[in-house]
This record gives C-alpha cells, structure tokens and sequence, in this order.
C-alpha cells in the first residue's frame, strides 16, 4: 500500500491549520481509510488538545526521529471506532530538533502501512516549515478571508511551487456569510482571483467549531453543524469525489433550505 | 445634492451612506493586488524602480511612450509566473534614426 502525505499549511497562524488537519484526518477515516494525522508544531503542538487525546502521550515525533522509540510507540489510537492515529510533536524541544530528510523518510515508512498521512505544519516559513514540506507530495492551504491571512498564503503558494509541490489546494475558513452579503468581507470568487489556485472547501465561521475544540473532539463528529459538514465534503474531495462547492449562504437561509428538503422528502415518502 | 437624492429615494442618511461607500471587500482586494505584486516579485523596490525605469528608457528609444503610466503585474499560471508590463504608447511612428549612408 502506498498513501498519500498531505501537508496543511498557512504561513499565517490562527487561521485553522490545527483544526482543518483533524477534521479532514478524522473525516477521512469515518470514511473507512486508514489515517495518521503528524504534528510538526515541535515547541507548540496543539492538534494533541484538539483530537482530545491529550493525556495520552507518551512519545512523540522527536523520540521517533532520534530513536528513543519505535514509530508505532508514537502513534496514539483515537478514541473513536476508526483506524485513526496520532505522532504528537514534542513540547520541551525546538524545530531544529529535526531535519526535513528525516521527516521525510518518517512518512515515507507511515505510507506503507497507511492511507493518508496528513501533516500539520507549523506557522511561519522557517525550519518547521521547510520540514513539513519536505515530506509531502500534496499541499492544503488554509486561509481566512483576510488581508494578512491571504497575503501569507500566496507567499507560502510561492514556496511551494519553487520547491516542487505544485497546485496546491486552498481551504477558505471562518466565512461569515452575512459579511460577505453585505460586502465586508472577500468571498470564493475573490480570493481565488487573487491567489490562482483551487479551492477545495469553504468553512462557515460556526461556533460549533468553538465548543468542539472545547470538548476536544472534532467538529466533523457533528456532521448538522454547518463547519463538521464543510469539512466532511473536503474530506469527501481529498478522497476523490467530485462535489460541488455550496454557496455559502446565511445560516438561516441554509437552515431553513435544509429543513426544506427534509419536509420534501418526508411528503414524498410518505407518497410512496 | 445628498438632500435631493434624499428626498427623491426617501432614504435615510445613513443607507445613503452604505450606498454610496465603497464595500471594504473591495478596497481589501484592491490593496492585496498591490502587495501580492510586490510580494512575488521578491525584489527590493528601489529594484523595482531601477527596473522599470530601464525598462522604460529601452522601450523610449524606438517608439513614443507615456513616462507616467507603466505598470507591472506577476501572474501566476498553472505552472509557470509571468511578469506582465503594460506601457502606454502615446506613438507607434518608428524613432530610430535612418541609418547613415
């Protein structure tokens, strides 16, 4: 078997590299694949809090590197019924701790055995980056409707490219639709003239996301929540399947579609 | 005039305002088309002056150009980033003199 190594990445930090990766990780293995989601984050690891599984490490990615124990030792199970795994980063070293070869040869070992290896890169565009990047084949983008979110991306769609991962995909998150109906805030059509590159998900701003991270258990697990469905969708497209981008609409107005639908199929149920 | 316009659409001030103000998306674009030109192009402006200033001089030298209006954009395709330079041409008539006999 040989997976795929996807790197998430921004430039920009707090724009939701942390959460696209355990959404889309967790959405991937609900769809029956085996997952290992990486935390390069070595100094600031998070993804650990946001998965919940917190208060079970024991080793992480930097023991792994330096041999003080074995790759599967570092692999922390998810709670849930899916073959989905966590390599913490380590909280007491620096990002130099690591170089992009050793990285690189890491996940090329995780391949073998697994689906998807997604990587969560650390903000910035120094060493940790330059590590993520090294290891992956393929790249998501996570950006904010944002000057400053979206000047980053394009800087880190230019690393990319002059380092070989060419056509990246972009995530666009926290859209606040009733923004961008009024015009404060940069929709799809925008960003993706200004950045040239696909767009493969739009995240509502929901606070849903909010309570999830509180809970530590991923958005994705509440498939109604407008942000757990978003992020289902992308990892439906990472996998391959062809669904079209939804408008993004105000939540009431999406509400009340869905509960349209549902009305329509309860007539026509109850019709047949 | 705002009284007129007012009066005429019996609207208030304010939505008279938000009319008539520019979106802050659009004014984000705007400004983010001009850093991500500088941005990509990785060069120091200075350099950039320096550039577009020889630019300007080799072109002046066979036709007629506007030395105020001169732009420059770097597009990114599928693979490849162009730099895109737009000169206004004030006369295409050939400036380069007859060759003497």
């Amino acid at each position: 078997m040989t997976g795929r190594t996807i790197v998430i990445t921004s430039g920009k930090g707090g724009v939701g590299k942390t959460t696209a990766t355990a959404n889309i990780g967790t959405g991937l293995a609900m769809r029956g694949h085996r997952v290992v989601v990486v935390d390069t984050d070595i100094g600031l690891r998070n993804l650990d809090v946001i998965m919940g599984l917190e208060n079970r490490i024991v080793y992480d990615l930097v023991n792994v590197i330096e041999g003080t124990c074995k790759l599967n030792q570092a692999m922390i199970s998810d709670k849930h019924d899916y073959e989905l795994f966590l390599i913490p980063a380590a909280q007491t070293r620096d990002k130099n701790s690591i170089e992009p070869e050793q990285l690189r040869e890491m996940c090329a070992e995780l391949e073998k055995e697994f689906d998807y290896v997604l990587i969560d890169c650390p903000a910035g565009i120094e060493q940790g980056f330059k590590n993520a990047t090294a290891a992956a084949q393929e790249a998501i983008i996570v950006t904010t409707p944002e000057v400053s979110a979206i000047r980053d991306a394009d800087r880190v769609i230019g690393l990319l490219e002059s380092s070989g991962l060419h056509r990246p995909k972009l995530i666009i998150n926290r859209i606040a639709a009733d923004m961008v109906k009024r015009g404060d805030m940069m929709d799809q059509k925008d960003v993706e003239s200004l950045l040239a590159v696909e767009v493969i998900g739009l995240v509502p701003a929901d606070e849903h996301t909010v309570v999830a991270a509180n809970r530590g258990i991923p958005v994705v697990h509440n498939a109604k929540s407008s942000a757990g469905g978003a992020f289902l969708r992308i990892a439906a497209r990472v996998d391959g399947e062809d669904i079209p981008l939804m408008d993004m609409e105000p939540k009431t107005g999406l509400f009340s579609k869905f509960k349209g639908m549902v009305g329509m199929s309860g007539r026509a149920y109850s019709h047949a | 005039m705002r009284e007129l316009l007012r009066w005429l659409f019996n609207i208030s001030g304010k939505e008279l305002d938000r009319a008539t103000e520019v979106l802050s998306k659009d004014t984000a674009k705007q400004r983010l088309k001009l850093v991500l030109i500088q941005d990509r192009l990785e060069l120091a402006p200075e350099k950039l002056e320096e550039m577009k200033k020889e630019i300007w001089e080799v072109v002046s030298k066979y036709m007629v150009v506007d030395d105020d209006f001169m732009e420059f954009e770097v597009r990114r395709l599928d693979d490849l980033t162009v730099l895109v330079s737009n000169i206004e041409v004030k006369d295409l008539s050939d400036l380069t003199p007859e060759p003497a006999i």
